[in-house]
């Protein structure tokens, strides 16, 4: 810094930082905060990057629920149950019309929770923990969904996540309600 | 310009922002008040800042009614912000960082309203620098004609006592391109008082 520099900073400290506006500006700003603060609405673009995280992250700890349950059964030995939830078809989501998927979902999703409720049943205290903790992720998950597809119907990328969130829901549903067969197709008991 | 720059000197450390004010903790009542929606509290700290932000932007912006507006918008938008301020910084520096984006916001705006702004500006009778006197009114409106960019990092850095990577967050440009705008207005400033006849 030269010498000349040097005095323009200190003549620029000695400019004054405090100056009064000509008239008093409260009122405009007392007008303008009168009204009720809006409760804040979260975008719903950020609203689905969140599902989007929260369904990855339920699902592995749905993994890592399951992955224990196989690791406690030496792998040669069992002959998997592969499940094949005939009943569930997704189809390609479409609420912008008259379509809807929740009537469908809905009996796809009773036959597979009534072997969930049997199986959460047998789970340690802290499996059923996570496995109704993530279940309760997915569940907002949905409604946040489907409360941002109400303003946007026609919204192709939220249909989509709300498409994937059931998903997520039924295979977790499915993993857990499978649990009591692939024990019983054990050759080793 | 000697006498310009000779003004008694004080000390050119960058001064700090954080407020001399022996009722801080009258203010951290006022912004929990505020926080919970009360109108009176959030008007003391009003009173207790405006001087301060209004004096950034009319600094920033060079202009009485575009100053006015800025520091309302700053001061409306930080009401309905409040509950986002955690005390990580000073309530003044966090008013001045909605200060500076109030500004830019209206900047960025459209050219047509940079220009009606210029011409607001140009057609304004009213003394931008009110608060300084003597040679130092020179200085301030020598600093009022620089470019934006410089005339921002001036502001913010050797009036307001930011440092570098503060002037940068506040304005979303890179520390060294605070740096290099510093030196940028400071060039043009000895360049103006030179042309106005200042002797060195």
């Amino acid at each position: 810094m030269t010498e000349q520099d040097d005095k323009i900073a200190i003549a620029a400290s000695q400019l004054a930082t405090e100056i009064a506006p000509s008239r008093d500006l409260w009122p405009g700003i007392e007008e303008a905060i009168k009204a009720p603060r809006a409760p804040r609405q979260t975008p719903w673009y950020a609203q689905a990057a969140a599902v989007f995280l929260l369904v990855g992250a339920s699902s592995m700890v749905t993994y890592s629920v399951v992955k224990y349950d196989e690791s406690n059964t030496p792998k040669a030995q069992v002959q998997q149950v592969q499940i094949v939830p005939t009943n569930m078809i997704f189809e390609r989501a479409a609420f912008g019309g008259e379509h809807t998927l929740e009537s469908v979902y809905g009996r796809a999703a009773g036959g597979v929770e009534s072997n969930l409720n049997r199986e959460l049943a047998n789970l340690s205290p802290e499996a059923r923990a996570d496995v109704q903790r993530n279940l309760a992720v997915i569940h907002q998950a949905i409604a946040d969904i489907s409360q941002a597809l109400e303003h946007e119907p026609n919204n192709g990328f939220l249909q989509e996540l709300l498409v994937a969130a059931y998903r997520n829901e039924l295979t977790l549903m499915n993993r857990i309600g499978s649990m009591t067969q692939r024990v019983m197709a054990r050759k080793d008991i | 310009m000697e006498a310009l720059l000779t003004a008694p000197s004080r000390d050119y450390s960058p001064r700090m922002v954080s407020l001399e004010r022996p009722a801080l903790t009258d203010e951290a009542d006022w912004i929990a008040k505020a926080k919970r929606s009360d109108a009176g509290a959030f008007e003391r700290l009003y009173r207790m800042h405006i001087d301060r932000v209004y004096g950034l932007c009319l600094r920033m912006t060079g202009n009485v009614s575009e100053a006015e507006d800025c520091a309302q918008d700053a001061f409306i938008q930080a009401w309905s912000k409040l509950d986002k301020f955690r005390g990580d910084s000073t309530f003044s520096t966090w008013l001045h960082r909605i200060a500076v984006n109030a500004v830019l916001g209206r900047i960025r705006k459209s050219k047509r309203e940079q220009d009606r702004i210029k011409l607001a500006f140009e057609q304004s009778s009213a003394p931008v620098s009110v608060a300084d006197n003597g040679e130092l009114r020179d200085l301030s409106e020598a600093v009022d004609r620089l470019p934006q960019g410089a005339r921002h990092v001036f502001v913010l850095h050797a009036v307001y006592g930011y440092s570098h990577e503060e002037t940068g967050q506040m304005l979303d440009i890179a520390a060294g391109t605070s740096k290099a705008q510093l030196h940028r207005a400071r060039r043009l400033l000895v360049q103006q008082l030179k042309e106005q006849g200042f002797e060195e």
